[in-house]
């Protein structure tokens, strides 16, 4: 297990307290998981996406990891439909675990923008893992 | 977290940066930074170690041990080697269930002779202490000396084609070790117990060397002296590194385990009649499986029990998987209720071609993509080849009823194959 100095964060992205993370102009959004939720969940050998052109609102699940460990589900930071997914998890699932910023999971575009907002900043996200 | 027992490879695990949990009250590795889809294949195409030192062991001695094992085991002990169907003798160990009187599964066992009047009992962790009281409370008469040896042993793994190459390397006389080792025997001994005949590391340590494991691949258990556990871990470790060699954890056992269609004792097997699932193999049934060929604790009940539900294996078609516990179950695509789920992981060395499973195995250069595979307990019995659905609720996936998983094991290779 990476100890917290370990861990990579991303100065640019806004978090969740369910360590996902969001990026984007506004426009569209790109949501993936976190270097603490890869490495807690180890090996993950599938992703199940969402059909693009669903539409979820702010906390639904949208999809599940699959790991060694468990099947997680993952959940939407923002409302919003979904415009696109990764299509390269479906043949490379493990391309998460090598750079879990990198490789995004949805791409949607948010019904309220403003939402991106109230999610965490790198520091409060540093925050929640330090406990 | 503060109740957790730790083995004496703990610090090692976490140096490591192991991802750690609880597991039977120890504080176990559940994989390295390698992570367990790595260490799963290491073990299929290499080689991998496991830290089993959170086992028990149970020293059963004396004039009566034979008898008491007799009526505790459910294997005859009498028939229980090879096709020939011979009794068991030094060197040679067996695996069984002891059951309660009302043939529910206190633990799975292997049962180790060192001597004609000295046994080695290995059970699950945590379980020292209730097999040995078991096996106090049906003592009567015998003259027998039961100890509870946990925590006083030894015990690591090494699983994989190339188990033989790397253990070779730092035994002394390797070959002649290696020479009539068949699948469940073993040579050597460790503290005060073991076979007259000795094993040593090249410097000098002695060593119980037991061609057995519990991935379904070719490979060893081996016990010594509880301090001298680490120096032969890490020992083992630097001889097996240009090897593929890797350190595994217990998420690569869980999932190596259920390929081979081996029960996890208290999730596959536990309080419920030994009946109706794959490893009636432990019993000693006559042929037409009517009745016992020995009086055993549990038998009586077995044989009476009208226990109408079947565990059974089965394997998916990709590697989802639905997590087994309180909230899942298992339904036939018509949704008719059959069951629950014991077991669910993912075999990470299979995958599907053209509908058949194939493994890594033999096949060097298949890209499997794993399989979920496990047990199911259900009300009714279902053949292989039948699908059943496994959801927690939510989400749905198909699977189908096995005879077998994995294709291609190698734990009963001969040796001299492996050796090649």
């Amino acid at each position: 297990m990476k100890e917290l100095s370990e861990l990579i964060f991303n100065e640019n992205l806004r978090y969740t307290e369910e360590h996902e993370w969001v990026t984007g102009n506004g426009a569209t959004l790109k949501v993936g998981i976190s270097d603490y939720a890869q490495d807690q969940l180890g090996d993950i050998v599938f992703v199940e996406l969402p059909e693009v052109g669903a539409t979820f609102g702010k906390g639904d699940q949208f999809g599940t990891l699959e790991s060694v460990k468990a099947v997680s589900e993952i959940y939407l930071p923002v409302g919003g439909e979904i415009v696109a997914v990764n299509e390269a998890l479906g043949d490379a699932p493990e391309l998460i675990n090598q750079d879990p910023y990198g490789n995004w999971i949805v791409e949607i575009k948010p019904a309220d923008a403003s939402e991106l907002t109230q999610l965490l900043t790198v520091d409060a996200y540093r925050q929640l893992l330090r406990g | 977290m503060e109740d957790a027992k730790k083995t004496v490879l703990h610090d090692w695990h976490v140096e490591q940066g192991a991802n750690m949990a609880l597991f039977g009250n120890y504080d176990m590795p559940l994989w390295y930074k390698t992570g367990a889809k790595a260490e799963h294949l290491a073990v299929i195409c290499a080689a991998g170690i496991f830290d089993t030192s959170h086992m028990a062991a149970v020293a059963v001695q004396g004039a009566g041990a034979r008898a008491l094992l007799q009526l505790c085991l459910s294997k005859d002990l009498q028939t229980c080697i090879g096709k020939e169907k011979t009794a068991l003798v030094d060197g040679r160990c067996v695996y069984g269930i002891f059951l309660a009187e009302d043939g529910t599964v206190i633990d799975d066992a292997i049962l180790y002779q060192l001597r004609p009047e000295s046994f080695m009992v290995v059970v699950n962790a945590g379980m020292g202490g209730i097999i040995a009281a078991h096996l106090k409370k049906h003592t009567a008469s015998r003259d027998v000396d039961i100890h509870d040896l946990t925590d006083k042993v030894g015990k690591m793994d090494i699983q994989g084609p190339l188990a033989a190459l790397i253990l070779g390397k730092i035994l002394t006389h390797a070959s002649s070790v290696f020479q009539g080792l068949p699948y469940f025997s073993f040579k050597g001994s460790f503290d005060r117990f073991g076979t007259d005949s000795a094993v040593t590391l090249v410097d000098g340590t002695p060593v119980l060397v037991s061609r057995t494991g519990y991935t379904g691949e070719f490979g060893f258990e081996l016990f010594v002296a509880i301090d001298h556990l680490l120096p032969l871990w890490s020992r083992l470790l630097d001889a097996g590194r240009d090897q593929g060699l890797l350190a595994c954890g217990l998420a690569a056992r869980d999932s190596l385990r259920a390929g081979a269609v081996l029960p996890l004792s208290h999730q596959d097997i536990g309080a419920w009649p030994f009946l109706h699932n794959p490893w009636q193999f432990a019993l000693s049934w006559n042929e037409g499986m009517t009745s016992f060929i020995k009086n055993f604790i549990g038998g009586p009940a077995l044989l009476q029990s009208r226990w109408n539900k079947y565990t059974l294996p089965f394997a998916g078609f990709d590697p989802r998987k639905i997590n087994a516990g309180e909230g899942s179950f298992v339904t036939r695509e018509s949704g008719e209720r059959l069951g629950t789920i014991l077991t669910c992981t993912t075999d990470m060395a299979i995958g599907r071609v053209d509908g058949a499973i194939v493994s890594v195995t033999g096949n060097k250069d298949f890209q499997a993509k794993g399989l979920c595979c496990g047990f199911v307990l259900l009300d009714k019995h279902c053949a292989p080849g039948e699908k059943v659905v496994l959801t927690d609720g939510k989400r749905k996936i198909i699977v189908e009823i096995r005879a077998d998983v994995r294709p291609n094991r190698t734990a009963r290779r001969p040796m001299d194959k492996m050796l090649g």
